[in-house]
């Protein structure tokens, strides 16, 4: 199993470093918007900053399912590994679970640096205890929620669909968290929806000829 | 001992190699009581199927020209002792009986025919009475 | 245990509407070296597919090692070596890491038997595999099949590319592999001369069907090819069952009929035939006849 997930981290070795480097990007960002917060100058430029970089980072990971899955089928990796003793179940498996290693590697600094910067300062909207939690939760089943969409179309179509698949998910859901906030219904309609697209995937992966 | 595969050849496997153990031991290349490559061995030199090794060495103890020693391996045999006069005679009247049938539909006279025989006789060495260790795969080597 | 290490029954299968396989059925016993034969198209690398479970069959149903061929556990996986057709190896990577992928997941490795086989090929490590020949690819992909001591080979034309001596290489390896015990080899190949020194049985595909499926000495005795000359012209109907093929011209027939016997020898010649000769054939010629478009399929019994 290590051998399978250590193999995709090996061959999309480029998402886990732009996870990475866009980590740091927005903990900038979320630094300094905190630091240089002012009432009454609301500091739009970093918070469109971080908009536009959580656009990027959206199609990113919407990108890197579709890769992974896309680059599986046209360098036809699963056939290969077939003729070794693991399933495809593990080879789907070790698959998802690269990705949510690079989605925690983009979110786990993103959250460690919020709760530090709430220890320093007093935001400006009352937080109640967890709810970084629930924010760092819904943030990633948001993004998880992504990734499912590149995994499921990747499959058959070049990386572009997916994104742009991933963007209209973007549409949806962030309207979606607007009205409701990033709350628990949020976070059920989310797992259902990654419930449902995981297990499509696996049963197109597991009855597809390789 | 040098065994050939010919593929082009309509006869199975199994025979050729019977047939060249019969004629490397009537040209004196494999002597009485020396010992024959085991079927593995063989089976590796020549990448040939081991069972078709075994099936003819199978075929070849039964003909009486080797004997295989439990524990030991398989040995040219001493010639004489297992087939009796009439089954030797059955044995060569057929391919006898075959070559003059060829003969007959390529229009060779009787003449001739002997002609020929005799020299293959004499190509072999066949003396006059038979001692034991000599046997003849008969005057046509097509293998 | 089940003496049948392979078992296709009533295998159909289907492209785009096209039928490639129309009711397969044969049996590969453990011990066995199955020569699979067929021309390009036949549906070899088809059948081969879908035994690996790559693919699903249409219809029917393959089972390897007892177990189903469409959910293979891993375990089984484990035993069985298998080299594809074109070698489908993973091009983009180094021969390294492939050979590291493949060590960490197979379940047994002989390391000893692996690097003795990669000396003898002298396969270079640290170049892409997409930068091999064909004939190295081939190699490497035999030298991984072998390397997990498999207790099954599925071969599919594992020689392509390969040159004479590394052709008398995979033939010595196979033979090596077979005298181990209880191992089986299934493998499909073009150069019938190579099929005919190893392998045990034959089935011979041909539009769709297996025509021929038997021991392959067998064959050999079962299938005559003659020469037959009457003194008119030859009769148009000899009456003979099984013939797979018959060429007449003038008073010259040349007839290929399968499980010749006496009986079918005294049907012959009440014909009166001026001249009846055995015309030799080779695996090829077999090969040659039986899959012709107008030829029976043979029960070589």
């Amino acid at each position: 199993m290590f051998a399978l997930i250590k193999r995709e981290i090996q061959d999309h070795l480029v998402y886990f470093i732009a996870a990475a480097v866009f980590s740091a990007l927005l903990v900038l960002v979320l630094v300094e918007a905190v630091f240089k917060y002012d009432s009454r100058n609301p500091p739009v430029i970093s918070i469109s900053l971080g908009v536009a970089f959580a656009a990027i980072v959206t199609l990113g990971i919407c990108g890197m399912g579709a890769s992974q899955m896309y680059l599986d089928k046209s360098r036809r990796i699963s056939a290969f590994l077939s003729t070794l003793p693991v399933s495809r179940s593990r080879i789907l498996l070790a698959r998802i679970t690269a990705g949510i290693l690079a989605i925690l590697i983009l979110l786990v600094p993103l959250a460690i640096t919020a709760i530090f910067l709430l220890r320093l300062f007093t935001p400006p909207i009352p937080l109640y205890s967890g709810m970084v939690w629930e924010i760092f939760t819904a943030t990633f089943l948001l993004a998880l929620a992504c990734y499912c969409i590149g995994l499921q179309t990747g499959w058959n179509s070049s990386a572009i669909t997916p994104s742009l698949g991933g963007l209209g998910l973007t549409c949806i859901f962030v309207p979606l968290v607007v009205v409701k906030g990033l709350g628990p219904e949020i976070m059920v309609i989310l797992a259902s929806f990654i419930a449902a697209s995981l297990f499509r995937t696996w049963h197109n992966f597991s009855s597809t000829s390789l | 001992m040098q065994i050939r595969i010919d593929n082009a050849s309509g006869r199975a496997v199994y025979q050729q190699i019977i047939n060249q153990i019969k004629r490397d031991i009537a040209l004196g290349r494999l002597i009485k009581d020396e010992k024959l490559p085991t079927v593995r061995q063989l089976a590796a030199q020549l990448a040939i199927n081991p069972n078709t090794i075994a099936k003819a060495y199978r075929q070849l103890e039964q003909e009486g020209i080797i004997v295989t020693r439990p524990g030991a391996g398989a040995f040219v045999a001493s010639l004489d002792s297992s087939l009796s006069e009439a089954v030797k005679m059955r044995v060569i009247s057929e391919e006898l009986e075959r070559i003059v049938v060829e003969a007959f539909h390529m229009q060779i006279d009787s003449q001739t025919l002997l002609e020929w025989f005799g020299s293959a006789v004499e190509k072999f060495n066949l003396s006059a009475k038979k001692p034991p260790s000599e046997i003849t795969t008969g005057e046509q080597s097509n293998e | 245990m089940n003496e049948n290490v392979i078992q296709v029954e009533n295998l159909v299968k289907y492209y785009d509407g096209r039928c490639v396989l129309d009711g397969i059925d044969f049996a590969v016993p453990r011990g066995c070296i199955y020569g699979l034969l067929g021309r390009n198209g036949a549906g070899k690398t088809t059948i081969i597919r879908i035994l690996l479970g790559l693919e699903p069959p249409t219809r029917g149903r393959t089972t390897l090692l007892e177990a189903d061929s469409t959910s293979l556990p891993a375990k089984i996986r484990g035993r069985i070596g298998c080299v594809a057709e074109g070698h489908n190896l993973i091009q983009s990577y180094k021969v390294s890491r492939l050979i590291r992928l493949c060590k960490d997941l197979s379940l047994q490795w002989n390391d000893e038997l692996f690097n003795r086989l990669i000396e003898t090929f002298r396969l270079p490590a640290d170049r892409r595999v997409r930068e091999l020949s064909i004939g190295m690819r081939a190699q490497l992909n035999l030298s991984l099949a072998m390397a997990i001591d498999p207790e099954l080979l599925i071969l599919d034309d594992p020689t392509l590319g390969l040159d004479t001596v590394a052709r008398r290489q995979f033939l010595e390896l196979a033979i090596d592999i077979i005298q181990k015990q209880g191992r089986t080899i299934l493998f499909c190949s073009h150069i019938l001369s190579d099929v005919e020194r190893i392998a045990d049985r034959i089935g011979i595909l041909a539009a769709g069907k297996l025509v021929v499926d038997c021991p392959l000495e067998q064959l050999k005795e079962r299938v005559r090819k003659l020469r037959v000359i009457f003194p008119e012209a030859a009769p148009a109907n000899l009456y003979l069952t099984e013939i797979v093929n018959q060429q007449i011209e003038g008073r010259e027939m040349v007839i290929t009929v399968a499980n010749w016997n006496s009986q079918k020898q005294a049907i012959l010649e009440t014909f009166k035939p001026s001249s009846c000769t055995e015309i030799p054939m080779s695996l090829e010629d077999i090969f040659i006849e039986c899959t012709r478009p107008s030829a029976e399929p043979l029960e070589v019994a």
